[in-house]
């Protein structure tokens, strides 16, 4: 690890505030002045040199078939040998080839390192051997503290926004923990329900995602990932000290492994009569997935969620829910957890061993000769769906007038069977395509479509 | 010229004197207007009442009339159905009727109209043909009657065509080259016998030109008021003495398999079924019939009583033709299935039940102050949902009045109420209990209900005013 933390601005930019606060003594100017000061710090120009732009080549399985399409990015260089930190939307596995533009304007391929969907982080390295043989240079950026920032707290995002190269757009920060529910992502990923973001009125556009948001002295307080379309302003970054996290994870294990327990919680606010508590204790659990470890210790919805490991939680505003969710993902997968749980009148203590957090995305894959793309089910998913197995997949495009177009199958579709063999993994399909490919015959299918279920035809 | 008038009077001449009933089609057409009536009825829900016509057959002289299944849609609780109204064709007053149910096999609603306007009718039998009498064929000529809607006093008129095609569907069906009835009125042959029923209209595809889209867009179209199809009198004279034993229609035979579909012609051929219909299992219900007699998800529905299903056009006609088979039973009969499975065929014996308490007949009560309408949790809101139907507690939110307390908590409809104040809901009258407590009691200032959505549940607190 080369974070560049020991190389701190903070002298410089304390010597700069100090100049700008003695002009404002001396003149009495307002504030409109402080914008004519010549120059930003030399962090911030620091900074400017370790924002990269990254174009990505990735796999697009929608259209049944396995397509490339093009996108752009920012990110910020975090160390000397390399790293870039940017978000999951912009560089995720299905990515084939990274080109990251440096601030020389020199193109430079990267690697995924890892990424975590759930906050929307990616980490690229670059390639360094291309770096040193071509004698290219580059900053790297440092993280600040998000939990300094206040409201009103000056910011600048930095990024490629519609291309256009190191686009630097002042704001400040408009709420310092502003809550979403937990989402999906365009292609169906879970994210947002392990942190909470940092709101910003500095200008975003698409192209910025993955660039720093920093502070005067060019510290990276966040990741700039998402803003409201048509709207004025309300611009999104995840805070510098979720990302740091990540960053540490992603490097140590190229993912990041989180414990779950299946409790979807709820805000206590204004519960708290019905349910006799005292404000600001508990949380409430609105949902319990069904056999997941919550469901199978006992724990229903409606309980309230007291303690875990005998320390007080308090998740009254919805804001406070993400940090929860938090201490519970940082157990080791498999850890016992005691959960003190307020039923009615009755409290009581429960165990629940955590188990391994994971996407209900499955695997995709594209089958060429047929015309059809697929999704596996996955575990989360069969739970989520009510179904008893995993077995089947998902259709998730196909393409017009080939063999699976022509038999009348459509996006949504399940496909459970193929010539009577029951589909427990993508290479039972993969098998019956490669089959057709060299020998093309009539191969049978089973389609559910919303429960019905039909048996249609791929013919050659 | 002269010789061609005689021609066409000497033709003309003849075709009179082949009618059996009257001496011209007006007298014969004013005499079969006695047979049908024209009924009006609201469908009232919470908050609004929607008005309804249809079309009706005098099957008797105590003035028993029967509907088309469309007349009536058979999701909708008939203690919701009011006002039902008979009028004779071309009066414009009404007078009461009552409505009697559904028969489950034919799909024909049935109304009694009073005894003064019973007497104004000709029952359908009437005009049935004698045995022997010529089966109706292609190209015959068939006329019919249509009712002109509510605002014309429901005046009758008279349409004519030739039978262009009979099918089966899996009943048999005629389908004439024009329009030849109203929807649930008869229609007759040249001699004036009864030789049919018309059904709900087929669906016609149109193309849509606009000034934005000059190559044309293709529309479907479905004529309300008037059929080019009927049933034929052979699928329909039996029937007639059919009757409701209740306004729910019970018993209702059923064997409970879930999503019937039709093997397509490809899939059929692949699985060496080419020369017959064959209709897949969905999923089998718990606890069915079909359950217990070992159906499986899956199986291929090729036999009915060791009868072949026969080859149908289009493949989804099957679907009906194994429900009707299963219809036109009594609960607690056996009805045997074959079935496909894999490349084994399986001898099922199924013993028919009576089909559990559908959504349409499930209790409910509105409750104006909070806002909603719960119903009583059947089998058929377990198998929605996926859920076990041993376990069911709760009741389900058929209605939210916007602006309600409960709107404004987020309770949406057909969400699953499972506990009121963090007491489980363990039936209807409980949750009815419970919920009445709320909205009497004006001091209250809120209650929390626990619902489940999908996969999903949430606590959801209701602010009262």
């Amino acid at each position: 690890m080369k974070f560049s933390s020991a190389r701190s601005t903070t002298p410089v930019g304390g010597f700069l505030s100090f100049c700008l606060l003695a002009c404002l003594a001396l003149f009495g100017v307002g504030l409109g002045r402080l914008e004519a000061v010549p120059s930003m710090s030399r962090g911030f120009n620091g900074l400017l040199n370790s924002v990269v732009r990254i174009d990505v080549r990735q796999v697009n399985y929608e259209g049944g078939s396995k397509r490339f399409d093009g996108s752009i990015g920012s990110g910020v260089i975090l160390s000397e040998d390399g790293l870039i930190l940017t978000n999951a939307h912009v560089v995720s596995p299905k990515a084939v080839e990274v080109t990251v533009t440096l601030s020389s304007l020199e193109n430079v391929g990267a690697k995924l390192v890892g990424w975590d969907h759930w906050t929307d982080l990616a980490l690229l390295k670059l390639d360094m051997d291309e770096v040193k043989r071509r004698q290219l240079t580059f900053t790297h950026a440092s993280f600040g503290d998000s939990s300094k920032l206040f409201a009103g707290n000056v910011v600048f995002a930095v990024g490629t926004p519609f291309g256009l190269t190191r686009t630097v757009t002042r704001g400040i920060i408009s709420n310092t923990s502003q809550y979403f529910d937990a989402e999906r992502n365009e292609d169906g990923y879970e994210t947002g329900l392990f942190n909470t973001w940092l709101q910003t009125d500095a200008a975003i556009n698409p192209g910025n995602s993955g660039g720093p948001l920093v502070t005067e002295d060019g510290k990276v307080v966040g990741i700039t990932t998402r803003g409201y379309t048509g709207a004025n302003n309300l611009g999104f970054a995840i805070p510098s000290n979720t990302a740091k996290a990540v960053v540490k994870s992603l490097l140590e294990h190229g993912s990041i492994v989180r414990s779950t327990v299946g409790i979807v919680p709820g805000a206590l606010q204004d519960l708290e009569d019905f349910y006799s508590l005292a404000l600001n204790t508990g949380m409430l659990v609105n949902s319990v997935y069904p056999k997941s470890p919550a469901a199978i210790s006992g724990i229903k919805a409606g309980d309230i969620l007291l303690q875990i490991d005998h320390k007080a939680i308090d998740g009254r505003f919805p804001e406070q829910i993400p940090a929860i969710l938090n201490s519970i993902a940082q157990q080791p997968v498999g850890t016992q957890l005691t959960l003190t749980i307020k039923r009615g009148v009755k409290l009581q203590d429960i165990n629940v061993v955590t188990e391994l957090l994971e996407s209900s995305v499955g695997e995709e894959r594209a089958f060429d000769t047929w015309g059809l793309s697929v999704r596996k089910i996955s575990r989360i998913y069969a739970r989520e769906h009510g179904r008893n197995d995993q077995n089947g997949v998902i259709v998730i495009g196909v393409q017009p007038g080939f063999p699976a177009d022509v038999a009348g199958i459509q996006p949504g579709n399940i496909i459970t069977a193929i010539n009577r063999a029951v589909i427990t993994s993508l290479d039972v399909v993969a098998h019956a395509h490669d089959a057709f490919t060299q020998k093309p015959e009539a191969t049978l299918l089973e389609v559910e479509k919303d429960r019905h279920v039909s048996f249609v035809i791929l013919k050659p | 010229m002269k010789s061609t008038f005689f021609l066409k009077f000497f033709l003309l001449s003849i075709a009179l004197r082949s009618f059996t009933f009257g001496t011209s089609l007006p007298d014969m057409w004013a005499e079969r207007v006695k047979s049908v009536v024209a009924i009006d009825y609201l469908t009232e829900t919470e908050d609004e009442r929607r008005m309804s016509t249809a079309y009706g057959v005098a099957i008797d002289t105590e003035g028993t009339i029967i509907l088309p299944s469309a007349a009536v849609d058979v999701r909708i609780d008939p203690k919701r159905l009011r006002r039902f109204k008979a009028y004779i064709p071309g009066e414009a007053v009404g007078s009461d009727a009552t409505y009697l149910g559904q028969d489950p096999y034919t799909g024909w609603h049935y109304i009694k109209v009073s005894k003064v306007m019973a007497t104004q009718l000709l029952p359908i039998s009437k005009w049935i043909a004698p045995k022997g009498t010529k089966e109706l064929e292609l190209s015959d000529f068939v006329w019919g009657l249509g009712l002109r809607n509510k605002e014309e006093d429901f005046i009758p008129y008279l349409m004519q065509s030739h039978i262009a095609i009979i099918e089966s569907l899996p009943q048999h069906t005629a389908i004439a080259q024009q329009e030849v009835a109203g929807p649930g009125l008869p229609v007759f042959n040249k001699d004036g016998y009864f030789v049919g029923l018309a059904t709900s209209s087929f669906a016609q595809t149109y193309l849509q030109f606009s000034k934005a889209d000059r190559t044309g867009s293709p529309l479907m179209l479905v004529d309300v008021e008037e059929s080019s199809a009927f049933l034929l009198s052979t699928e329909v004279i039996p029937s007639l003495s059919r009757r409701p034993e209740n306004v729910n229609g019970r018993p209702l035979a059923w064997f409970g398999a879930y999503g019937l579909e039709a093997l397509d012609r490809e899939a059929a051929s692949f699985l060496g079924l080419s020369n017959q219909s064959s209709v897949v299992v969905s999923e089998v219900l718990e606890d069915s019939p079909a359950e217990k007699a070992g159906m499986k998800a899956h199986d291929i529905i090729v036999a009915v009583d060791s009868v072949m299903l026969p080859r149908f056009r289009p493949d989804h006609v099957a679907i009906d033709f194994v429900e009707r088979k299963v219809l036109i039973h009594r609960p607690g009969d056996v009805i045997n299935m074959t079935v496909l499975r894999g490349a084994k065929r399986i001898e099922l014996s199924i013993t028919l039940g009576d089909e559990p308490k559908l959504i349409r007949e499930a209790e409910r009560k509105y409750f104006e102050r909070l806002g909603l309408t719960v119903r009583e949790f059947v089998y058929a809101d377990a198998v929605e949902r996926r859920s076990s139907v041993k376990s069911h507690n709760g009741v389900i939110v058929s209605y939210i009045k916007s602006n309600s307390p409960v709107d404004g908590a987020g309770l949406s409809g057909e969400d699953w109420i499972k506990e009121i104040d963090g007491a489980s809901v363990d039936s209807f009258a409980d949750a009815v209990a419970k919920l009445s407590a709320a909205e009497s009691d004006l001091h209250r200032k809120e209650f929390v209900l626990l619902v489940s959505r999908g996969t999903q549940t949430a606590v959801l607190r209701v602010k009262l005013h």
